[in-house]
């Protein structure tokens, strides 16, 4: 019997890509030990940019055909399919009864999690890439159309948009009074959640696709300037900033004081939130873009595969070959891990 | 040499290449001769002036700027004159706008042919693509009318090409998955039987075809452990017919003549009109995917010209270069034991390679009319800038 998710989108925050600044998808941090079996493998057949989000014993996942599968995780099939207008490079998330995604063509879905019908369906002029996320019953996104955009979450109306001064491929993160989205242009812009008025930006050296995390006063985001960024969080005001090797795509996990972030040079960093000094430098392959996930002592990210780090020094305790990724993330659930790889598979390891 | 090519009707009716080559240099162990490879081109397509090698046959303008690559970051400054000087160089133009529309007009569509293999590594820069794509507007054509592509969506995204070129720009990856053959054109191919694999055919990409008007290259300095090096030809020819890896299987390679009999497909002959080659970085082995630094130069160069055999001609001078300087054996080495069969070995290990390089295709691309490949006969004008 497939269990209920809230049925209110009044009450449901997903505040952050992959749910809350530790990137676990609201899951909380879980025990997580290095796999030793598959249990179940799906082959969609189609290339998954994004990463799979858990629902109840649902897993979310959204081909880059623009198909978003329901994948009943106790027996490892879809339970149902709702095809897009578009390809998708979208990780969707969840607000009680919907799954919420975007796509290439300018759509965003509230698809309901329990039949894959379309429940409204909202355009816009450009890639929609990043992950929606809600608070209060709004639904929050930016788009390679330069706008981000606010929505109501029953109807899919826009509330208010506000043109920035790039494309935007940052998922937001959504704080109580204000939100904040990097952009194109290398700007991170804080906004009024209430009417998108904007409250400042800050300049890095290139464009930001990474996804900010909050912490406490601190916003943390990466730059394609090769630059990891702490931001006040009231006035945009840098407080440190540290090099990595090349740019930055991967957006930083934020757990224990430490936010971690991977580099396209191919290493993670865990740097202390508010002193900027660097713990631990380790690589984690060739190229890193996806987010890194907090479990309760590891910090997991996906390369060429699943890498497990110690949170405390770095030292890797384990690795699975399994789950080549551009953006995605694993789904670290107690015993299980489900991931997705970019060559169309999917995973459940035990 | 002993090359002949020849042209025959084909049963399609339309125009067709049927082209058979020898290996091209004194081998050190036997290799097999390639297959017959057949080109069906699209038709009704007239060549121009603008057609490879286009309005400055072996002319070759080497931009250097040193301090245009630093602790690895292009400088978009540095980079927006060195395009600027090379342009004026090669053209004999006094303006940067008068130098550009001797290749594009306003009414054009462009499509800008990026490299991102190797992303982040070592791919085209997005410095150089905004340059281009100001110069395409400094001559009138909108953005919207301007295709940045290549066949594989991964590498783009892998890049980060989306968010680091401007708004209004199309940014397209043909492939978005394996055996994605949905935007090519299945009447413009090249056939050729290499290795008894099952699909002998490789399609031109609609975008190329049918899509743009002119197209301007931007490939990158890399060897590559098939074809000796990438470059111009073969970001053009590799990277806009489908199903090519298949005409290397170790330790054998038929990137010669493959590559340029691909270049000489129309219309991809013709629209191709100005080839920018990224040297920011320089790949001396290990490509064109290595990751590791070691085997990575920061050079701060860029090549520009309309002949893309002279260009190539001169990128093979500065990995062979590189290479000797480097003490690892030239890209034209067949020595049997130079070869691996081992990945890791040859991605750590510069003496050792894959498979038997066959940077012929660059002389065989010239004998096609590509371009000039006699070094004697190349106008390498060398420029500074600051």
């Amino acid at each position: 019997m497939r269990p209920e998710l809230n049925q209110s989108t009044a009450i449901c925050d997903w505040v952050t890509l992959l749910h809350d600044a530790a990137r676990t998808g609201g899951l909380g941090l879980r025990s997580t030990h290095a796999p030793s079996r598959v249990r179940w493998q799906l082959r969609i057949g189609r290339s998954i940019r994004g990463a799979p989000v858990l629902g109840g014993e649902t897993l979310y996942l959204a081909s880059i055909e623009g198909t978003l599968y329901a994948v009943d995780v106790t027996v490892g099939r879809a339970s149902w399919i709702f095809q897009g207008s578009g390809r998708a490079h979208s990780t969707p998330s969840i607000c009680g009864p919907k799954v919420l995604f975007g796509c290439d063509d300018g759509k965003v879905y509230a698809i309901d999690h329990a039949s894959g019908k379309k429940l409204w369906a909202a355009s816009t002029q450009g890639e929609v890439w990043t992950s929606l996320v809600t608070r209060n019953g709004v639904g929050y996104f930016g788009c390679a159309d330069t706008n981000f955009y606010a929505v109501d979450l029953e109807t899919g109306t826009v509330q208010w948009k506000t043109p920035l001064g790039g494309k935007i491929y940052s998922t937001a993160y959504v704080a109580e009074t204000q939100l904040y989205v990097g952009c194109g242009d290398g700007r991170l812009y804080s906004l009024d959640r209430a009417n998108g008025r904007v409250l400042w930006s800050a300049q890095t050296g290139e464009a930001i696709d990474s996804s900010p995390a909050v912490a406490g006063d601190r916003v943390v985001v990466g730059s394609e300037d090769f630059y990891v960024y702490a931001l006040d969080a009231r006035t945009g005001a840098v407080r440190w900033k540290h090099a990595t090797g090349l740019g930055i795509a991967s957006s930083p996990a934020v757990s224990h004081g430490v936010a971690v972030v991977g580099s396209k040079d191919g290493y993670l960093y865990a740097i202390d939130i508010q002193s900027g000094e660097l713990y631990w430098r380790v690589q984690a392959g060739e190229v890193v873009t996806a987010p890194p996930v907090f479990g309760q002592e590891v910090v997991c990210v996906q390369a060429a595969g699943l890498v497990a780090f110690e949170i405390t020094t770095g030292k890797m305790v384990w690795k699975a070959g399994l789950g080549g990724a551009v953006q995605s993330a694993p789904v670290l659930s107690g015993n299980l891990i489900y991931l997705s790889s970019q060559d169309g598979e999917v995973y459940a390891l035990e | 040499m002993d090359r002949r090519a020849f042209v025959k009707s084909t049963l399609l009716g339309g125009p067709g290449l049927v082209f058979q080559v020898d290996q091209g240099v004194p081998a050190q162990v036997s290799l097999p001769q390639p297959p017959p490879i057949e080109v069906h081109g699209g038709a009704g397509v007239k060549a121009t002036p603008l057609s490879m090698p286009g309005l400055y046959p072996g002319r070759v303008v080497e931009v250097s700027a040193p301090q245009a690559i630093q602790s690895n970051r292009v400088s978009q400054p540095v980079v927006a004159r060195m395009i600027e000087r090379g342009l004026k160089e090669l053209t004999e133009e006094k303006s940067l706008c008068a130098a550009w529309s001797k290749f594009v007009q306003a009414t054009d569509v462009v499509g800008i042919k990026i490299n991102p293999s190797g992303a982040p590594a070592c791919c085209s820069s997005p410095e150089i693509i905004r340059e281009i794509i100001r110069g395409l507007e400094c001559v009138g054509v909108p953005k919207q009318n301007i295709v940045v592509w290549d066949r594989y969506a991964y590498e783009i995204d892998i890049g980060g090409y989306q968010s680091l070129l401007p708004p209004g720009v199309e940014i397209v990856g043909i492939e978005a998955g394996v055996g994605d053959v949905s935007g090519y054109d299945l009447n413009i191919y090249c056939e050729a039987n290499f290795f008894g694999e099952w699909e002998t055919r490789s399609y031109m990409a609609d975008v190329a075809a049918h899509r743009v008007t002119k197209l301007i290259n931007v490939p990158t300095t890399k060897d590559h452990s098939a074809s000796g090096v990438t470059g111009c030809l073969k970001n053009l020819g590799y990277g806009t017919f489908n199903n090519v890896a298949r005409s290397h299987r170790a330790p054998y390679s038929f990137t010669n003549p493959l590559i340029g009999l691909m270049c000489s497909a129309e219309p991809l002959r013709s629209k191709a009109v100005l080839h920018i080659m990224d040297g920011m970085r320089l790949v001396w082995h290990g490509g064109p995917l290595t990751q590791i630094g070691d085997f990575i130069e920061q050079v701060g160069t860029v090549f520009i010209g309309t002949d893309p055999v002279a260009l190539d001609t001169m990128e093979l001078q500065a990995v062979e270069s590189k290479r000797r300087q480097k003490g690892v054996p030239s890209v034209w080495e067949h020595n049997p034991k130079s070869i691996t069969t081992s990945n890791d070995e040859f991605f750590r290990d510069p003496s050792k390679n894959l498979f038997y390089r066959q940077p012929g295709h660059i002389q065989a691309a010239d004998k096609l009319g590509l371009g000039i490949s006699d070094l004697k006969r190349i106008d390498h004008r060398i420029v500074e800038t600051g």
